[in-house]
């Protein structure tokens, strides 16, 4: 670590460690709730809720630890100010655990999600983006300070790289299309058409440009890959990520009462999202291979990984049932989730956890660290990942078969015709719990034992 | 191509494509209410309580949600609206297998919500959720008893299985002939409340004959 501020990154990484691990322990308590919907105090849709937020929170903060990195290093400077950095993440541990009981509250008494000054005071009752307006506010708050903080670091060092830049344009854009999910509309139509406008443009829009960026970063610290070639690529990765992207988002209104061209329009631009993810994977082995010099080879590792499982969850599955004759069938189903699942284990969980991997022996001056724990971390997350998409896979297309051809009944096929699938699922999500507890347990320990030989 | 013309072609791209998607944005905006029934004031007050509720922690609607519980979209085109209202207040008491919770709401919010479910159902969607293929080849059969056809176009499948297709909202009715006689199928049909009182089940709204032949359909289911 060249500089003192860097150190700011490990509290938003300890944090992302500790709600990663939350996120896994509810995941199974849904998980179980398919196969029992008594199951534990809160209802389904409480656990779910803190699932995703608890998932879309710790991938945010990890990333925005991985900035706190990044900026000094690229700018060859101290944080322009610590003090606010601190105060940003306090400030964010503070909101977090404010929502987080809210949904709690609502979900032991339904009654306490009043209507205050014309919004919902505890949840709002929108996927994903569940967080009552006040909790809004102080998102859209936390984050100019967190932009606020990098921009003006960066501005101080007048050194602007192409990474710099493009992780400064993903995380502006991240500010502002947080924004259309901050209104009321009478119409449900409008409402989640300006939803995907949060939903999708973020997902795969603005965390696939940072995501672009942070791999760029990577590439260049652990296999000492030169820069004007890594950033070349990251040009053209992130150009083509927001070329389909962008009007990918007409993926979504096939069906929601939107006029039909979108279906030409979403089909054929997200028919070709997958392209720039399967030109990251190539870049990540040709770099890999072409550059022998690791300094970090667990970093490296979970690098390649990262872009190999974004192609195959965010491209592959994904891609299967984009064009509107499949998603007519599918839309609505497991495929979805499971889609879901694999997409963000790819693209976004391996991310954060390899920047960890890559920043964290340098923020605690280790050049020599335990890796065998991590590698072990990543073989039972990733195998338990893969089964836990396969049993939705398998039970999305039961549904989609069975529900929507033969028109069975959706609780008959979801209690009898699944239900080996939630079982196998549930299981295999304690594979994966286990992954993530080493996962956790190697964070804290990271080069605080002696190295083994 | 030097990298400052790579960053460039990303600039540029990217605005050129944000500018079509706001071009398609803003035409869909004129467009969407064409495609829709009006908005009441009970349709957006049954908005506000399926957001109060979180009711898309479980449910699916115009397809996008939970996957945990089924989809709303078309929901009261399936179901009688004095049983959505009886469930949506105390799901358990309708049917004893429902996973649904009882969550406190009102009768006055339950209305609110079964006028906003109306008002989704009529919604332009493009012809979504589609036709069950089967559904659609099983109505096409011929040698049908009267009862067996007026089972099929009242909508009975709605919630009541035979032979596995149908739904689970009431009794499966597979066996039905072999557990009731004609005398009870025939007045439940009629008033099911004076029967069983608490039934969920709205009465039949048909002629006595209409009634006959249904009841005669029924009993055969053995």
């Amino acid at each position: 670590m060249k500089y003192q501020s860097q150190k700011i990154a490990q509290n938003f990484y300890t944090f992302a460690a500790l709600l990663f691990l939350v996120q896994v322990v509810v995941g199974i308590i849904a998980a179980i709730q398919f196969i029992y919907p008594d199951f534990f105090i809160l209802n389904f849709n409480t656990i779910r809720t803190l699932h995703i937020n608890a998932l879309v929170v710790w991938l945010l903060v990890g990333m925005m630890g991985a900035t706190y990195f990044v900026v000094p290093e690229e700018s060859q400077r101290e944080l322009w100010s610590i003090p606010l950095a601190k105060f940003q993440f306090w400030a964010t541990v503070i909101a977090v655990t404010a929502v987080v009981l809210g949904y709690i509250w609502m979900g032991i008494d339904p009654q306490a999600n009043k209507t205050v000054l014309g919004t919902l005071l505890l949840n709002e009752g929108r996927e994903y983006i569940e967080a009552p307006r006040w909790a809004d506010l102080l998102i859209v708050v936390s984050v100019l300070l967190f932009l606020f903080v990098n921009f003006m670091t960066m501005l101080k060092s007048k050194k602007w790289t192409g990474i710099q830049g493009t992780l400064l344009a993903g995380l502006t854009m991240l500010a502002i299309f947080y924004l259309p999910g901050m209104f009321y509309t009478k119409s449900m139509v409008k409402d989640q058409f300006w939803w995907w406008w949060v939903v999708h443009l973020w997902v795969e829009g603005c965390w696939e440009i940072i995501a672009g960026a942070l791999l760029a970063f990577m590439l260049m610290k652990t296999i000492n890959a030169p820069r004007h070639v890594v950033e070349r690529w990251m040009y053209v990765e992130v150009a083509l990520v927001l070329f389909t992207g962008i009007l990918g988002t007409g993926h979504h209104y096939y069906w929601i009462g939107t006029p039909a061209y979108w279906q030409w329009v979403g089909g054929i631009f997200s028919s070709l999202e997958p392209i720039p993810l399967l030109i990251m994977t190539w870049d990540a082995f040709r770099n890999t291979r072409e550059y022998r010099t690791v300094s970090n080879k667990i970093g490296v590792f979970y690098a390649v990984a990262h872009a190999l499982f974004n192609f195959l969850g965010a491209g592959l599955w994904g891609v299967i049932h984009t064009l509107p004759q499949v998603n007519k069938w599918t839309h609505g189903t497991q495929i979805t989730t499971a889609h879901g699942h694999l997409a963000f284990y790819g693209a976004y969980v391996l991310l954060v956890i390899s920047m960890i991997y890559v920043t964290l022996p340098l923020i605690r001056g280790v050049s020599e660290f335990n890796t065998s724990r991590g590698y072990r971390s990543f073989w039972w997350m990733t195998i338990s990942m893969i089964f836990i998409v396969l049993t939705i896979t398998g039970a999305g297309m039961v549904q989609t078969y069975m529900e929507r051809l033969l028109g069975l009944d959706y609780v008959a096929v979801k209690a009898n015709y699944n239900l080996w699938f939630w079982i196998l699922r549930a299981v295999f999500g304690v594979g994966f719990l286990y992954g993530v507890w080493l996962f956790v347990v190697d964070f804290f320990k990271l080069g605080k034992e002696p190295v083994e030989a | 191509m030097d990298n400052k013309g790579v960053r460039n072609l990303f600039i540029y791209g990217s605005l050129f494509f944000f500018v079509i998607f706001l071009y398609l944005t803003y035409d869909t905006m004129g467009k969407l209410d064409k495609r829709a029934p009006e908005i009441t004031e009970n349709v957006n007050q049954g908005k506000m309580v399926w957001h109060k509720y979180d009711c898309i922690g479980c449910h699916t609607i115009l397809g996008n949600g939970s996957y945990f519980a089924p989809d709303m979209t078309k929901v009261v085109e399936n179901k009688p609206k004095a049983y959505l209202k009886q469930f949506i207040m105390d799901p358990k008491s309708v049917n004893p297998n429902a996973s649904m919770p009882k969550l406190g709401i009102s009768s006055e919010e339950a209305d609110n919500l079964i006028t906003f479910l109306e008002w989704i159902s009529k919604v332009d969607t493009n012809g979504w959720p589609p036709k069950p293929i089967l559904a659609v080849a099983g109505t096409g059969q011929k040698e049908q008893a009267a009862g067996q056809r007026l089972f099929l176009s009242m909508g009975c499948q709605g919630c009541h299985m035979v032979n596995s297709i149908g739904g689970t909202s009431g009794p499966d009715l597979t066996h039905i002939g072999s557990k009731k006689d004609r005398a009870f199928v025939f007045s439940f049909l009629k008033d099911p409340q004076a029967v069983k009182k608490g039934s969920a089940m709205p009465p039949v709204k048909a002629s006595d004959a209409d009634i006959e032949a249904l009841t005669d359909y029924l009993v055969t289911l053995k």
